[in-house]
């Protein structure tokens, strides 16, 4: 990977790079992370593919891990945004590929993309899944309450 | 419509496969949801002009079973067997991802031999996938014949698998630290033997696609997509290389024993139906090589380690080139028993998006064709409910019906088909 771009793109939005053998990790801010997308799509043309998003509960916070991956490399913009505010600006524009794993996240940990055309659309989940259940990923989220909630229905 | 070619990605594609824009419900089918036992059942609601497909909006999670949460009450050991029975064609994959994601936390080299074997069985189920899917094939497009050869051919992989594994597809043989058990003892001599045949086979098969005009007349040009086209939606496996981009982790990051067996990657630049076609075949004959000189290379010795029960604090992405492209796993161990998190991401999940861009421009004839093309992970696509305004009728026609309308739309422009 080159680095020397890398480090510019981190002094530039403020983030802190960590590296572990293949994978790098750039920590962002999340009003950041458009903009970091669009330096990693300019300065990195390689890192074009988007693996995907992965999304974890952290109990106060939810962290948000965005893969993408060239050649030996991985390069992993981590961003969190806090639980109980959990919005954060979708990139679907600039990496059309986010399109339905913005989605799926949206479903599976209650993230809100702004800007994202399938805002408020069911992917995964079915259109019948109680609006007062918690997402089914979050750490809160009972498979039991769940299911007595939809059996009710 | 504008003058833009039908499978250029659009501004307007995100937003129709969201739904945002409305059609008039006249020009809308309905296509799915598919059978929930498969892995990714999905439904199409295809936009239609006339014959052609104008747009295409995908709905999934049908089959949802929440494996991701499930995981996370299971021990380390007993989530391989879980993730096994996402997939029934590549359970191998999933398994083998996963173990080896887990490695990576626990810093374990494992040994030689469990890194050949793993490559054979990986081979092998790349032969028995795509054989099914060739098969498959065949059969959308009414080339019965087809169908019938490539399953019968399929049975030889299958019973080397349930040779070596013990089960013909659940494999249960990787485990954390290795495989489960050695190879037996007398298999290299039906492993040589078979993998000769399978790859006469794939040779037959690769001139009979490339001669046979029925089956041109039904794949060449049809859904057709540019390395453009996949730069942007991201495409995996043998649909990212049949646009000519060269991609394949085997070679790009090497996992198993890829980087002492080193497979020859092929790509075409055609990027319709039929070069998928040679491609898989292409790759069938490849993986026969490369069991072949796994059988040749491999070294004796143990192959498994002693895993713990209990896995360090940290987290581990891995990939591998499953045969349907690449397959992703995030784990994250809390330091205990069982894992925190385990994202996972399949490579049809990857390739919907291109599918609909494939699909748009071709007709309703043209979809069971183009949507076995992609080699999604299900085969059914039975109940298909297509409504016809001007008559004010609403029928559902089964995946059977849908196959024969593609033989007689064909057979009318004057194509004869089987």
């Amino acid at each position: 990977m080159d680095s020397s771009k890398l480090g510019d793109i981190e002094t530039k939005v403020g983030g802190t790079i960590t590296t572990n053998r293949n994978s790098t990790v750039l920590s962002i801010k999340p009003e950041n992370l458009r903009e970091v997308c669009k330096l990693v799509a300019s300065e990195l043309p390689d890192f074009y593919h988007l693996t995907t998003i992965t999304g974890v509960d952290e109990g106060v916070d939810i962290t948000l891990y965005y893969h993408f991956w060239h050649s030996k490399d991985f390069l992993s913009l981590k961003t969190t945004v806090p639980k109980d505010k959990p919005t954060i600006a979708s990139v679907s524009d600039i990496l059309p590929s986010s399109l339905l794993y913005e989605a799926e996240l949206q479903d599976m940990l209650g993230i809100v993309f702004e800007g994202n055309p399938m805002k408020g659309r069911k992917l995964l989940l079915p259109d019948s899944y109680p609006a007062e259940a918690p997402p089914p990923l979050r750490k809160e989220a009972d498979p039991e309450k769940i299911r007595k909630m939809m059996e009710l229905e | 419509m504008s003058d833009r070619s039908p499978t250029e990605p659009t501004d307007e594609h995100t937003e129709a496969s969201a739904g945002l824009i409305q059609y008039s419900p006249e020009n809308m089918v309905p296509f799915g949801p598919v059978h929930p036992a498969l892995k990714e059942p999905e439904y199409f609601k295809l936009v239609l002009e006339g014959e052609r497909i104008v747009e295409v909006i995908p709905r999934i999670g049908y089959a949802h079973r929440g494996i991701e949460r499930a995981a996370q009450d299971r021990a380390w050991i007993k989530n391989v067997y879980l993730f096994e029975r996402i997939c029934g064609i590549c359970s191998f994959a999933h398994s083998l991802a996963y173990v080896q994601a887990v490695e990576k936390i626990l810093q374990f080299e494992i040994p030689k031999r469990a890194r050949y074997i793993r490559v054979i069985v990986a081979e092998l189920e790349r032969i028995h996938s795509h054989m099914l899917w060739l098969g498959l094939v065949g059969y959308w497009t009414g080339f019965d014949t087809l169908f019938m050869w490539i399953w019968r051919d399929r049975e030889h992989v299958l019973d080397l698998v349930e040779a070596i594994t013990g089960n013909r597809i659940h494999k249960s043989y990787s485990t954390i630290s290795g495989v489960r058990r050695d190879l037996p003892d007398n298999i290299a001599e039906p492993l040589r033997r078979e993998m000769k045949y399978l790859d006469e086979r794939a040779r037959f098969y690769k001139e009979l696609i490339g001669s046979e005009e029925t089956l041109i007349a039904r794949t060449k040009g049809i859904g057709r997509i540019n390395s453009e086209v996949a730069r942007k939606l991201c495409p995996v496996g043998p649909l990212l290389r049949c646009t000519g981009i060269s991609s394949d982790i085997r070679i790009d990051d090497p996992y198993a024993a890829y980087d002492e067996i080193i497979p020859q990657i092929k790509t075409s630049s055609e990027g319709d139906i039929a070069s998928l076609l040679a491609l898989r075949t292409e790759e069938v004959m490849e993986s026969c090589r490369l069991v072949n000189e796994a059988m040749d290379k491999i070294p004796s010795g143990p192959v498994k380690l002693t895993a713990p029960r209990s896995v360090p604090k940290g987290e581990a992405i891995f990939h591998i080139e499953a045969p349907r492209g690449e397959l992703f796993y995030f784990v994250r161990s809390p330091g205990g028993t069982v894992p925190e998190r385990v994202k996972i991401r399949t490579p049809t999940m990857a390739n919907i998006l291109t599918a609909t861009a494939m699909l748009k421009g071709q007709t309703l004839a043209d979809v069971p064709v183009v949507l076995t093309g992609m080699d999604p992970c299900f085969g059914c696509m039975d109940r298909v409910s297509i409504v016809d305004v001007d008559k004010s009728l609403e029928w559902s026609v089964r995946g059977e019906e849908l196959r024969q309308l593609g033989i007689k739309y064909y057979n009318n422009k004057g194509r004869k088909m089987s």
